[in-house]
């Protein structure tokens, strides 16, 4: 599909308010502050405002990390939460049962991850397709359901339902020294990406998805590379589990193990589209923003009529469903694929991705 | 010794009903090579449908069941049909994606109607059972086992002697060579899911009797159903009742290891799945495909 000159168009136009919007993430919390408060002009960031900045730059970390072993490898990871809590309790078991610092704790919880994701990759990575999705579901809900009930006589060993937590770190301006630092995690997730996308290692992960006994007899070594795709994935969602602990000051199996990212991520790597650089941190940014609103966390809200307020979350699923079922019916490249010029959205486009794959 | 036969009766009256969850669940998987992640939503589907005709109408639980495997058809038909029948060709994380975007949809639609208390069908013989050197069974576990059984055996007998069953089964063995021979994929594929969903409406009607059961109930099993009929084998009903049984066993005797317990419910089965497909991916009675 070559370009046309108005999907060119497009392109730049595209980019362009990307760049905006990213610039104004990054620079706005700077300006606000007491800056704003001092020339007395309204506030444009508050404790909401660096909340959702925050957890979209999560998610942009765990969208783009996925990437790299289901977008990059075509291995269907389906249980990388466990990576995200596994990150989260290093950290967290550091900070609050050995008193490390954070900063010192912070580097163990991708180290963690990977090493684990090594242990468990070895056995689960010679599995395929619906076999390898499922086990790793698996490992998503285990490793959760472990980390909460295992005991060492009668006392929890990882604090047990209560959950941990952890001291508040002292920094002169908290939600700001950490939605740089998740920024930064997302932004390391996206360079590593491109890295990977220029190197050999990542033309032996694509040449793994496309055709896995092919890539074997040019002499890919499938196990090392697929291994590796799968600790680099682990170690980048670690990385923002481990952040993510600090932040939150306090971990548990719920907020750590959520079983919804597991798909979350996917969908937003699917919205933005797989095996590229930037599309999951894209899908990452429209979804969240997406499910802050249905939940009503962003100040416009929705009023429906005959809903009443407390469903709303509960509705806000439903659409999530409805969305990944019309994503994946109508739009399998990701919607982004619309914008970067590869393809326009028309109805014939619509109608070829429906025909391609219905009986 | 009492307390092995003990667990052994435990384990296979709890092994009926992951057999009536997974016969449903390998007959998706085996012939539409979906992985069905809106299994256990189906199931819950039945178990509400049972609460409800018996809250509503007093109806005897057992008799909501053809209801529920009538209703559920109607609906895996309308869902395979207008769904997902149109990624079945494309590459399997759609599918697993799409799937579990019906099972989000039905819980969280469940839980608009039903919010999430616990409901529970109570009837006047709940709570009785057959007593048996000082073991008791309870007759809706013994009755449970019994219609698993039973569901299981009708399913196979369709699947071999039926018109429909036989083009099913040639769908599996191969889905272009099927069309050929005149087999419209459309429907047969429909009826198959249908019949996957309405094995689901039963297994959580009888769930309805053994446990209380909120719109989230559902999600264990779909995890459970997988490992069942990967221990059984993919292809056969025979072979995932063997696994439905056999799950029952091991999760009896790993709960009943000191220091476990139900908490562990998820981890003792995500354990013996990759114990199984490290060691013998083709199950204990299956073939490998």
């Amino acid at each position: 599909m070559t370009g046309t000159a108005g999907s060119r168009l497009w392109n730049r136009i595209f980019i362009g308010l990307g760049l905006a919007v990213l610039a104004y993430a990054v620079l706005a919390p700077l300006t606000s502050l007491e800056a704003a408060q001092s020339l007395n002009v309204p506030l444009l960031t508050d404790k909401l405002w660096f909340r959702l900045a925050t957890i979209t730059a999560m998610f942009a970390v765990m969208a783009t990390a996925w990437n790299i072993i289901g977008g990059l490898t075509g291995y269907a990871a389906f249980g990388n939460v466990a990576f995200f809590g596994i990150g989260a309790y290093t950290t967290g078991m550091l900070i609050a049962k050995a008193k490390w610092p954070f900063l010192l704790a912070l580097p163990l919880a991708p180290l963690a991850a990977a090493i684990f994701a090594v242990l468990i990759g070895m056995p689960l990575l010679r599995l395929r397709g619906h076999y390898f999705a499922v086990a790793s579901l698996g490992v998503g809900v285990a490793v959760g359901e472990l980390v909460q009930n295992l005991d060492y006589r009668g006392e929890p060993i990882f604090g047990g339902a209560s959950g941990l937590f952890l001291p508040i770190v002292a920094a002169p301006n908290r939600d700001l020294y950490f939605f740089y630092l998740m920024l930064g995690a997302a932004a390391v997730s996206i360079a590593i990406t491109w890295v990977v996308l220029r190197s050999r290692f990542g033309y032996g992960l694509i040449a793994i998805r496309e055709n896995e006994e092919a890539a074997a007899v040019i002499g890919v070594n499938t196990t090392v590379h697929k291994v590796a795709a799968f600790a680099l994935a682990a170690a980048l969602t670690g990385l923002a589990g481990g952040i993510f602990a600090q932040w939150n000051v306090f971990i548990d199996q719920e907020n750590s193990f959520p079983i919804a990212y597991n798909v979350e991520m996917i969908l937003m790597a699917l919205l933005g589209g797989t095996g590229t650089v930037f599309g999951p941190a894209a899908g990452a940014v429209l979804l969240q923003l997406l499910i802050q609103f249905l939940s009503g966390s962003l100040p416009i809200t929705l009023d429906l009529p005959f809903v009443p307020e407390d469903a709303m979350p509960v509705l806000a699923q439903v659409v999530l469903g409805v969305l990944l079922v019309l994503v994946v019916i109508f739009a399998p490249r990701g919607v982004i694929d619309f914008f970067g010029g590869r393809s326009r959205l028309s109805i014939a486009y619509l109608r070829r991705s429906l025909r391609e794959t219905s009986i | 010794m009492g307390d092995f036969v003990q667990l052994l009766i435990i384990g296979l009256l709890g092994g009926g009903i992951y057999a009536a969850v997974g016969v449903g669940f390998g007959l998706v998987w085996g012939v539409l090579n979906i992985v069905n992640l809106a299994h256990g939503a189906l199931v819950i589907i039945g178990a509400y449908l049972t609460w409800q005709t018996f809250t509503a109408w007093g109806l005897d639980p057992f008799l909501t069941l053809p209801i529920d495997a009538v209703a559920l058809f109607v609906l895996g038909y309308a869902v395979q049909r207008g769904v997902i029948n149109r990624i079945i060709r494309a590459p399997l994380l759609f599918t697993f994606l799409l799937t579990f975007g019906l099972n989000l949809i039905a819980v969280n639609v469940l839980l608009l109607v039903f919010k999430s208390d616990f409901r529970s069908v109570t009837t006047s013989y709940s709570g009785a059972g057959l007593e048996l050197g000082g073991i008791v069974l309870p007759y809706i576990r013994l009755a449970a086992l019994g219609i698993a059984l039973l569901m299981a055996a009708a399913l196979a007998a369709l699947l071999s002697r039926s018109r429909i069953g036989l083009a099913i089964q040639a769908m599996a063995a191969d889905r272009d060579a099927a069309q050929l021979v005149g087999i419209d994929l459309r429907h047969a594929y429909a009826v198959t899911y249908g019949l996957g969903a309405a094995c689901a409406g039963v297994a959580g009607g009888l769930i309805a009797m053994i446990q209380a059961i909120t719109p989230t109930a559902g999600e264990p099993y779909t995890l459970q159903a997988f490992v069942v009929v990967i221990l059984g084998g993919l292809g056969r009903v025979s072979a995932t009742v063997v696994g439905g049984l056999a799950f029952g066993l091991i999760e009896a005797f790993g709960q009943s290891i000191p220091g476990s317990g139900s908490v562990f419910a998820n981890a003792i089965a995500f354990g013996v799945m990759v114990l199984v497909l490290v060691t013998r991916q083709q199950g204990l009675m299956g073939r490998l495909r």
